[in-house]
């Protein structure tokens, strides 16, 4: 594991004894005292991330009418000090990463998955966009739970949801990556020491990939790789919700096109009454309609197995048939979200 | 009752007359992550030495344990069925997985000091 990368709290992670794994070519934390107790903590009380892997990039706001070309979601529109979610479409209107925005009177900060931070700068060059790559001069904690924003009160200026801030030493935002309220914190990497004395101070718990996983699983939220890839378009992802650009952004014709047919792919979660979980690559059937299982896991809140199924077309009913290594299982369809 | 010996897929058996128990390693439970759920055989099952006797479902990700010989299942830890983390917690005690009759004795497995070497 020598070639990996590491971030401004490996060694925190070193004398926590967490279990470590590769990711994305950094090497980072999977589990501190196990997952459950992880995804518990930041369901009932407060627990914080190292997100440090993830791509920061500075954009000064003249290239905010580039950027809105290539992203379904409308980025000139949004308000400074505002926050939002969107996702760079490839031509063919697929997902070619989803990502963060935050935006700033003189600039942005997009933030990208880890796994795809080439990909997007390499797609910011090829469009002649001006950046600066902020990643490995900067840390990124996001700090999740019910308890956080009361605890984060002493340090911070709390922003309203969606919304950014920023102060000498921080730039934070409050967008709730775990489908928990919290703050997602970027400080330059000499702060590491005084974020840390901070968060051990409080109790807030550290918690790794492995949490991150199961908590975004059950707050319905996709992940890149999985529920959205380059052969998987936002409509399919059941993301319409993010598609407002009304720039003849790329990949705009098939976006409209979906739309406006109906005929392409459909993403839908699932719940299933059995002990065994239904992992990625699963093979799923409703009635005629194929589909394969894109994440799947235990709901440490629900007590169930769920995820996410892609399937061919529109299903005709909620019930699913999964081919669970031979075993043949029942699941549902479910079209609100899976906690409520 | 004989000291545990283990299997290169990560299975410990111990045994007891012609009567097996089987479970899985400490260091297996702590490559599976929390474990949540358990399918166990029926009693009265049969088992040829490395069949598939067994299905652990964690966090992370599903695991199998295998039959180490050929036996008979004669009973089975219904404690998993409401605590599967007990597997995590105690592995080689309370998390046990099945006890299963001998049909053909086949006492190959590697002592505690030669699975260590073999895991690290």
């Amino acid at each position: 594991m020598n070639d990996l990368l590491t971030t401004s709290l490996y060694k925190f992670h070193q004398e926590q004894k967490a279990k470590m794994i590769e990711f994305a070519g950094w090497l980072m934390p999977f589990s501190y005292e196990g997952t459950i107790k992880e995804h518990n903590y930041v369901r009932t009380e407060s627990g914080f991330f190292d997100v440090s892997h993830m791509g920061r990039i500075y954009i000064e706001n003249n290239e905010i009418e580039n950027v809105n070309k290539l992203i379904c979601s409308d980025l000139i529109k949004l308000k400074s000090t505002k926050a939002m979610y969107s996702i760079f479409t490839n031509e063919e209107g697929n997902a070619l990463d989803d990502v963060i925005f935050w935006k700033f009177e003189t600039h942005i900060i997009l933030i990208c998955n880890a796994i795809n931070r080439d990909k997007i700068t390499t797609h910011l060059t090829n469009n002649e966009i001006s950046y600066k790559d902020i990643t490995f001069e900067t840390s990124l904690i996001a700090i999740q739970g019910p308890q956080s924003i009361e605890l984060l009160k002493t340090l911070l200026e709390i922003p309203d949801k969606f919304s950014t801030k920023y102060n000498k030493t921080f730039t934070y935002a409050r967008t709730g990556y775990t489908g928990e309220d919290g703050l997602e914190i970027m400080y330059e990497n000499i702060h590491t020491d005084q974020v840390l004395k901070f968060l051990i101070e409080n109790n807030i718990k550290p918690c790794g990939l492995g949490s991150r996983d199961t908590l975004r699983l059950e707050a319905s939220l996709p992940l890149y790789g999985f529920e959205l890839t380059e052969k998987i378009s936002p409509v399919e992802a059941n993301l319409k919700w993010v598609i407002n650009n009304n720039d003849n952004y790329l990949g705009k014709n098939k976006i409209d096109e979906q739309i406006k047919s109906g005929e392409h792919k459909y993403l839908k979660k699932f719940i299933l009454e059995s002990k065994r979980i239904p992992r990625t690559g699963t093979e799923v059937k409703n009635n005629n309609v194929s589909g394969v299982v894109t994440s799947g896991n235990y709901s440490p809140i629900l007590e169930k197995s769920i995820g996410f199924v892609l399937l061919d077309s529109l299903p005709e009913s909620n019930l699913l048939e999964f081919d669970i290594r031979g075993n043949l299982l029942e699941g549902q369809i479910i079209n609100k979200r899976f906690l409520n | 009752m004989t000291d545990k010996k283990y299997l290169e897929t990560h299975e410990w058996y111990s045994i007891n007359d012609n009567n097996i128990t089987v479970g899985i390693s400490d260091f297996a439970q702590g490559e599976l992550g929390d474990i949540v759920f358990v399918t166990l055989p029926n009693v009265g099952e049969e088992f040829n030495k490395g069949d598939s006797m067994i299905e652990i479902e964690a966090t992370k990700t599903v695991a199998e344990a295998y039959a180490p010989m050929d036996c008979v299942i004669t009973e089975i830890n219904l404690d998993l069925d409401s605590q599967p983390e007990i597997i995590n917690t105690d592995p080689c005690g309370t998390g046990w997985l099945v006890k299963a009759d001998i049909k053909n004795l086949d006492d190959t497995g590697m002592s505690y000091q030669e699975y260590e070497s073999f895991i690290s």
